[in-house]
């Protein structure tokens, strides 16, 4: 579905990604985990087309993504929920819904879609008039993630939804992604947070440096003594097996 | 005072703040969702001048349709300006973009102003009315009909702009990019398309002003200097970028000139406007209404 290869791409006048290869395939749950500065996040802008990729080919369902826009990388149907969520503060939680399916015209499917985001969060319906600037860290996150469904994506890139949350709204939010899984969804999960990650996905990419050093099925990766011993001791020791995020700094909403 | 007085003060001033509405609410527009300075803003109020001037006294239009073909002209004029000038200074301005498009705007107002000269001359082309007789309301105080229906024809201006920003998906467009590009355009939105549709629907709004005032100022060329710098006015006491703040600001604004004008005599007006302006942002620096969040409607 999604095939990346020989990605190189800068971050400013900074190359950050050095040859990444990588796909995900129809129902596929992957992620892509590494430690800070890894080049996880300008993987996934470059693959949007938020980034422009120095070399390598991106390409979705066959046809090649290099050189388009975001907004018509967007309407080849992949949804894109950003580390900063990149919400619309000033407008509500329903507008800012029915705004991700912008590109969709048929009113009843769009209809339908939002009913399936309220199901998956309540929440978001329950706080439909209110301004998503008011909103709380965890309920942004869901809203982003939800007005990322609205369009209805066949391939879904999330980057770090752990990121600035108290340990028990990640564990909603990745509740969350683990049911649009089982409801279907394929997804391209972004996280820093291994031990988690790993127990969830299908399969995953390890980004050190700006190139993949590792990949697989999670499960394998989970006992792999290299991760063991750099990403999963540390969390396997906390409570829960959650550690919190490595810079819980997120604005407080 | 006696009442008629004050009746024709109100009159004046609420019909004036019309025009500032109009007028000042497209350049929040291309403030709040373009970032830009807009210094032509007043040259477009001309163009619909004109244009409302040839459809109706050369073209002998009924005064309604000259009034929407000049809304329309201003519209294109509005694209055409925006996909030749501010589009390729987007994709070449690195950094300093407020002061690049400060400084292109003034310039095309230069350019506009002595082409307009150039071609139809120094001359005033006004008409004494659109629309003749007068609404008595008691025997000493009455309002023009011209009149009416120029303010009229600036708030159903303002209502559907309004409107438009709120009730549709292509105005929610407009809003969301006036609040985060990168969310606008991961939900598909084509923010080459919205900014150019911004700058035209700005200058159908300018364009609106000079075509429903054009028995109280006369098209010229240099008819738009006013016009604009009230609007700046405007737009820098409500706070930069916020279109609903403008639409009451451009009535406050229309009212203090009114009665300065009557009070403080012709000339002082201006100076009293700026007058209040300073004292307005040196208490409140963000403006009247301005604050933290982003956007051309919500604050």
């Amino acid at each position: 579905m999604l095939e990346v290869s020989q990605l190189q791409a800068s971050y400013g006048p900074l190359q950050v990604i050095w040859g990444v290869s990588l796909h995900v395939e129809q129902g596929e749950f992957v992620a892509l985990i590494g430690p800070n500065g890894a080049g996880k996040t300008t993987t996934l802008r470059a693959i949007m087309g938020l980034v422009k990729p120095l070399s390598g080919t991106i390409a979705f369902n066959g046809q090649t993504l290099n050189g388009l826009k975001a907004n018509q990388i967007t309407r080849k149907g992949i949804s894109f929920v950003t580390e900063d969520l990149d919400l619309f503060d000033g407008m509500t939680v329903h507008d800012n819904l029915i705004l991700g399916a912008f590109s969709l015209h048929d009113r009843a499917q769009v209809e339908g879609t939002l009913e399936s985001v309220y199901d998956l969060f309540p929440i978001l319906a329950e706080r439909h008039r209110q301004l998503a600037g008011t909103l709380s860290g965890g309920e942004r996150k869901m809203l982003a993630i939800g007005r990322g469904l609205m369009l209805s994506p066949s391939l879904i890139l999330v980057d770090e939804p752990s990121l600035g949350l108290a340990p028990k709204l990640v564990l909603a939010v990745f509740e969350a992604l683990k049911q649009l899984h089982e409801r279907g969804s394929t997804i391209l999960l972004v996280e820093q947070n291994v031990y988690t990650t790993l127990h969830m996905t299908n399969r995953a990419y390890v980004l050190e440096n700006g190139q993949v050093v590792m990949e697989g099925p999670s499960s394998d990766l989970l006992r792999n003594e290299h991760l063991q011993r750099t990403y999963i001791s540390m969390g396997a020791a906390g409570e829960g097996g959650f550690p919190a995020p490595a810079d819980g700094g997120g604005p407080a909403l | 005072m006696n009442l008629t007085v004050l009746w024709n003060l109100l009159v004046t001033g609420i019909l004036r703040g019309g025009l500032y509405a109009l007028m000042a609410g497209g350049l929040a527009l291309l403030f709040g969702v373009m970032n830009i300075c807009n210094f032509a803003h007043g040259e477009l109020f001309v163009v619909g001048a004109y244009v409302a001037y040839f459809a109706y006294v050369t073209f002998g239009l009924p005064p309604l349709l000259a009034i929407l073909i000049a809304a329309g002209a201003s519209f294109l004029v509005g694209a055409l300006l925006e996909k030749s000038l501010i589009l390729p200074l987007r994709r070449r301005s690195k950094g300093e973009w407020i002061m690049n498009t400060f400084l292109l705007t003034s310039g095309l107002s230069v350019v506009m102003q002595n082409t307009a000269q150039r071609v139809w001359g120094v001359r005033y082309r006004g008409i004494t009315q659109y629309w003749a007789g007068t609404i008595r309301i008691t025997p000493t105080m009455s309002v023009a009909v011209d009149r009416a229906v120029a303010f009229l024809i600036a708030v159903v201006g303002i209502t559907g702009f309004w409107l438009f920003l709120r009730r549709t998906n292509v105005g929610r467009a407009i809003r969301a990019v006036s609040q985060n590009e990168t969310g606008a355009m991961l939900v598909g939105i084509d923010l080459d398309n919205i900014q150019t549709l911004t700058f035209a629907l700005g200058s159908m709004l300018a364009g609106l002003g000079g075509a429903s005032m054009l028995s109280l100022i006369p098209a010229y060329p240099f008819a738009g200097g006013k016009p604009n710098i009230t609007s700046w006015f405007v737009v820098t006491v409500v706070g930069l970028g916020n279109v609903s703040g403008s639409i009451v600001g451009g009535f406050i604004v229309g009212l203090v000139e009114s009665f300065a004008f009557f009070y403080l005599g012709s000339g002082w007006q201006d100076v009293f406007s700026l007058g209040v302006i300073i004292l307005i942002l040196l208490v409140k620096p963000s403006g009247l209404f301005g604050s933290e969040v982003k956007g051309v409607l919500e604050r």
